[in-house]
């Protein structure tokens, strides 16, 4: 039983930052109309940054190096969608062959981590914290804190989209892009800003992943990037409560099934489910709109 | 030459073998189907994975060390020819998923999850697959005879894995070039019109698929024999990017283009980075760039050069067709063969009469609009009727239900005595109900012939079966239809075009082109859906006589225009829709004396 | 009425409206040819002809969704030829298309506020509560999503959004479309005619024409993407032509067809 009640401490952790990491995908794809592989390349160069700033002079705080990985994270989305993928849609390019750009440069980018830091892992010099015992979870207080960080950022995300006006432009867009600039929005301008946003999550994402897996090296995002997928799928491509749902169910199916079925296969029941709710509803779970 | 450069030649002839031959697969499903498998490299994986069982002994005879299924210690080429068949198999749950409902990047993200789903349960598997420690000491073929490690061994395997990569070649273009490899295309180009065409997408998807699959599985056991090695971590998903990468810098939708491409990028670059000196930076760093050059490549050849280095050539069958067909004839006049292009369309004569189609309260909605509000409609046999209405009428929602094309909430559609309620479009089209579409719809990457070929019912060809019997049992048939074609194409002035893209003559033309098409299904009832829009009046009228030829000698047509003087001339009777609902039906001279329908016009 | 009496007379906010000698279509092939109407404040202007006539590409081209290939988009003699859609709208363009009007996944409320999106944002609770005024039935629905609205809702919603920023010109493509005609006459009557009350231009194309030609100032009769027939309501019941343009068969056969 306090296996079982264990595991769920851990699903809730992983579930804490795939959200951050799925939230950001789905909004991004929602606004953008780019299903970006390429992300969790961004997200795992975030964490190398935030790697490199970690370990400057006598060592700094992680969470200050956090910081700087969102900025990168923002900068590297923008720059991706407005210099790559942007100009391959505006040429018709199917959004098939845009995927597959997407693998390219998730290619790129890995490798250029792994080009330059080396195959061997690394790890952020830091403390876990004290560990706290409640409700029958042990947790320490880096996880308590990363918990804690995705619940803002969720909540955060909700309150900028429901209650902000760049927000519901954010909304718009990704909706309908012609009656948004009927509506005199900039659209362009919203995508900008939605890809930095975006980008900034996705940098997070990346240095708490970084964070949680304890060491990593340039490629260990891919089979996260799998998790994501099968997150933001559950929802429903393009609709960020879907994201958060699916991350949830995703987490913590798959840190259950670790605990209950075997550690090796813990990622499988969360796919099954994946694949039987693509099979039923194609869409996800959530196939109202986009971004709602 | 040194033994170890010939060594080393062997070795890449071996390599590019299986590469080739794993190109080839992903050519046929991508490239030719249109069919986005981010999972691909599961099927060579699996086949690995049996080669290396079928020839292994039984698990326990190395001292139990690793633990596989079996261990059947099978003689080639049986190992070979398991790896086939499981790599077919393997792709059959996921045709299942790609089949009707998943399309475009979600079946690719579908397939994706599959497979990486799939490696995770193969890496961790001890007892069946011994876990991420894979398989070692895999027998190769015929190492009692010939020991391995000598050149002639290693020449002998390179010669047959290239031998086999050639037979796949030359399959593959069998099936590829056949009037069922068009049919393929047509549906990359279009699904929903190759559906409406009487095309069957699941199961020419499946087909792709698992042929794609078993070579995929072959390439794997051609592998694994040669390098004794079979390690699940080395099929993760970058491998099968680096397949993608191969054929989209060689050349989608041509098997020579992914040939080329297998040996440009999974032989070729991995060689040429050998002989960078690996001092040169940190260790790793060399490789690294390697995958860095080849996301470069992917993404530079889809900006710069899409196609692809041999883009996908035109198939200029009709020239060929008629070259083949002067040199048959000899001297006699070209109109001699032209006998067949006049035969009737199936059906009965007009004068039979009766109703060939009824609808009974048929209704259509979308979500909380009524778009077709219990139609019910009888067409008569031989028939040329006209559909009009003002706009959002429900005239285009009512011809796609009658085709399938969107699913009916209430009423009946009974067809040549049939209840076709239910019946999903591809089968409806075979039962002889086909549609065109308002929109453009040609296959674009389709010649205009192509186009033409690619609707004729049950040609001999356009099955696997039929393709795999090769040209010499389908070119009859194809010749006929190509003549027929001809005549078509004649009469509405593209016979000039005939050999050229689809996709690049001029908004009319595509809309002949699209009326041509499905003329030649020969369908026992037309639904034409506004099909005179851009064409020019003169031309429109030629088009009206020829549909009224097509009536006298059986079929029937019923056809939504906007151009009511149209209707006045050709269309006997005329349907009127407004709102959703029959309003009046009878000649246009009729009509034009009905103060409703006038209302329905001026008023909406 | 002339132009200077009716935007003196009922407020500075309308801005006449015109086209000179526009073409305009899709990859470079003109479905709109040398079209020049004008709409001036205060005026309802209704577009009408049979489909394909043209009608919707005119709309799209004056706020700059389609290509204008050549001629002028005038508001108040200031060219706004292509600017794009966002700059129509800052200039003072009001339009509402024919379908894909309203954000289905946002609610009515956050329709409305993207509807003000360039107004300050004090501003736009005012503004809302003025639009509630004009159509009480939204006020009932704020927090529904537009998307599950029925048709005539939806459409007062388009309006509505378009209203929060009392453009000078409203352009509206077909509202009654999909309505069921007694709604159908109630939106024209009481909403569309009213639209022009402050003064702002209002240019409609419908395709009910009797029930437009009802309201409007003056009317335009496209056929082939041209001007076939122009005038006032009354001049064009009274026109023999004016029924033959739409059920007139042969007479207009021989114009290229157009859309």
């Amino acid at each position: 039983m306090s296996l079982f009640i264990e595991s769920i401490g851990f699903g809730l952790i992983t579930a804490s930052v795939l959200a951050i990491a799925a939230v950001g995908f789905t909004v991004q794809f929602g606004v953008t109309d780019v299903l970006n592989l390429a992300y969790a390349s961004v997200m795992i160069c975030s964490a190398y940054v935030a790697y490199l700033i970690n370990q400057l002079g006598h060592g700094q705080s992680i969470w200050l190096a956090m910081v700087v990985a969102a900025a990168f994270g923002a900068v590297v989305s923008l720059v991706l969608n407005k210099y790559i993928y942007a100009p391959f849609q505006r040429r018709g390019t199917s959004p098939v062959a845009v995927v597959i750009v997407s693998l390219g440069v998730l290619l790129i980018i890995e490798y250029l981590v792994q080009a330059f830091e080396g195959a061997a892992n690394v790890s952020y010099t830091m403390t876990q914290g004290a560990t706290l015992n409640f409700l029958g979870l042990t947790l320490t207080v880096v996880q308590l804190a990363i918990m804690g960080l995705s619940v803002v950022f969720m909540i955060g995300l909700h309150l900028l989209l429901r209650y902000t006006r760049f927000g519901k432009a954010m909304r718009a867009t990704a909706a309908d892009r012609v009656l948004a600039r009927n509506c005199g929005i900039r659209t362009d301008r919203v995508i900008t800003l939605a890809c930095l946003l975006t980008g900034a999550l996705c940098g997070v994402a990346g240095t708490v992943f970084a964070i949680n897996t304890g060491s990593f090296g340039a490629t260990s995002a891919d089979l996260f990037l799998v998790l994501i997928l099968a997150a933001v799928f559950l929802g429903g491509p393009g609709q960020p409560y879907g994201a958060m749902l699916g991350a949830l169910v995703i987490g913590v199916v798959t840190e259950v099934s670790a605990s209950v079925i075997t550690a090796d296969y813990k990622y499988v029941p969360a796919f099954v489910i994946l694949l039987v709710v693509l099979a039923v509803r194609p869409r996800g779970l959530f196939s109202a709109g986009t971004l709602n | 030459m040194s033994q170890a450069t010939l060594f080393y030649l062997a070795n890449l002839l071996i390599y590019g073998a299986v590469d080739v031959i794993a190109c080839l697969g992903l050519s046929m499903q991508f490239g030719v189907a249109g069919i986005s498998n981010f999972g691909y490299i599961i099927f060579q994986s699996a086949g690995a994975y049996t080669a290396a069982v079928l020839s292994l002994p039984h698990d326990t005879a190395n001292g139990g060390f690793q633990s596989y299924i079996g261990g059947f210690g099978l003689p080639f080429p049986i190992p070979l020819l398991g790896a086939t068949v499981v790599g077919g198999l393997v792709a059959l749950p996921f045709a299942i998923l790609v089949g009707r409902r998943l399309t475009g990047h979600v079946a690719a993200i579908g397939l994706l999850v599959t497979a990486v789903m799939a490696n995770l349960l193969v890496t961790n598997f001890v007892p069946l697959f011994n876990g991420a420690a894979g398989l070692s000491v895999v027998p190769q073929p015929l190492q009692n005879l010939l020991n391995p490690q000598t050149q002639t061994y290693q020449w002998i395997y390179g010669a047959v894995g290239a031998v086999i990569a050639v037979l796949v070649y030359l399959l593959f273009r069998r099936i590829t070039e056949s009037p069922y490899g068009r049919s393929m295309r047509a549906m990359r180009d279009n699904s929903v019109v190759a559906n409406a065409l009487g095309k069957d997408l699941l199961s020419m998807r499946t087909a792709m698929l698992v042929l794609g699959g078993m070579a995929a599985g072959l390439s794997g056991g051609i592998l694994v024999g040669f390098i004794t090695l079979w390690d699940p971590g080395a099929w993760g998903y970058a491998e099968t990017i680096v397949l993608f990468a191969a054929i989209i810098i060689g050349g989608t939708g041509n098997h020579k283009g992914a040939i080329l491409g297998a040996i440009l990028v999974p032989v070729g670059f991995e060689e040429a980075t050998r002989f960078i000196p690996s001092s040169l930076g940190p260790p790793g760093m060399i490789p690294a760039l390697q995958w860095v050059a080849i996301g470069l490549l992917i993404v530079g050849f889809l900006w710069f050069r899409p196609q692809g280095i041999i883009p996908e050539p035109r198939r200029r069958i009709f020239a060929r067709a008629q070259a083949r067909l002067a040199h048959a004839r000899g001297d006699q006049s070209p109109q001699a063969t032209l006998a067949t292009a006049a035969s009737p369309p199936s059906g009965s004569p007009a004068a039979s009469g009766g109703a060939i189609l009824s609808t009974e309260g048929v209704v259509v909605s979308f979500s909380d609009v009524r778009a077709v509000d219990g139609v019910s409609i009888s067409v008569g046999r031989g028939r040329l009727t006209g559909l009009i209405g003002p706009n959002g009428a429900g005239k285009s929602t009512l011809l796609a239900a009658l085709a399938g094309t969107v699913p009916i909430a209430e009423g009946r559609i009974i067809f040549d005595g049939q209840d076709v309620s239910r019946v999903p479009a591809y089968l409806r089209a075979r039962l002889g109900l086909v549609r065109t579409f308002q929109l453009a719809s040609e296959f674009k990457r389709l010649t205009v012939v192509e186009n033409l070929l690619s609707a004729v019912p049950a040609q001999s060809g356009d099955t696997l079966r039929g393709a795999l019997r090769g040209r010499r049992y389908w070119e009859h048939d194809e010749l006929e239809a190509i003549e027929e074609a001809r005549d078509l194409m004649d009469h509405f002035g593209l016979l000039e075009y005939a050999d050229s893209y689809a996709g690049n003559l001029s908004g009319g033309q595509r809309r002949l082109v699209e009326i041509m098409r499905a003329i030649m299904a020969k369908p026992k009832l037309l639904l034409l859906d506004e099909p005179m829009a851009g064409i020019h009046p003169t031309l429109a009228r030629t088009i009206g006589r020829h549909l009224q030829t097509l009536c006298a000698q059986g079929m029937t047509i019923l056809l939504v225009e906007h151009e009511l003087g149209f209707m006045d001339e050709f269309c006997d009777p005329v349907i009127v829709l407004a709102e959703g609902r029959v309003l009046a039906e009878g000649t246009m001279g009729e009509l034009r004396g009905q103060s409703e329908v006038v209302e329905a016009y001026l008023v909406g | 009425m002339s132009a200077e009496e009716t935007s003196n007379a009922k407020s500075t906010q309308g801005a006449a409206l015109a086209t000179e000698l526009l073409s305009a279509g899709y990859a470079g092939r003109a479905v709109v040819q040398e079209l020049s109407i004008r709409v001036e404040p205060g005026e309802v202007v209704s577009v009408v002809g049979p489909n394909g006539s043209g009608k919707s590409t005119l709309l799209k081209a004056l706020v700059g969704v389609v290509q204008v290939l050549s001629g002028k988009v005038l508001l108040d003699g200031k060219e706004i030829t292509n600017w794009a859609p966002d700059a129509a709208a800052r200039a003072g363009i009001g339009y509402v298309p024919q379908i894909d009007d309203v954000f289905a996944p946002l609610t009515v409320r956050e329709n409305l506020e993207m509807g003000g999106y360039l107004l300050p944002l004090r501003e736009v609770p005012g503004r809302m509560t003025h639009v509630l005024e004009v159509f009480p039935q939204l006020a009932r629905m704020l927090s529904r999503k537009a998307g599950q609205l029925s048709g005539g809702e939806r459409k007062m919603l388009a309006m509505g959004r378009v209203l929060m920023l009392q453009p000078r010109a409203f352009i509206l493509d077909e509202p009654t479309a999909n309505l069921a005609p007694a709604l159908a006459n109630t939106l024209l009557e009481d909403h569309i005619r009213q639209l022009s009350a402050t003064g702002a231009s209002v240019l409609v194309v419908e395709q009910r024409a009797r029930a437009v030609l009802a309201i409007s100032d003056r009317t335009y009769v496209l056929t082939g993407g041209r001007c076939r027939l122009e005038g006032t309501p009354a001049e064009l019941l009274a026109s023999p032509d004016f029924a033959d343009t739409f059920l007139g068969g042969t007479r207009h056969a021989s114009e290229p067809a157009a859309e």
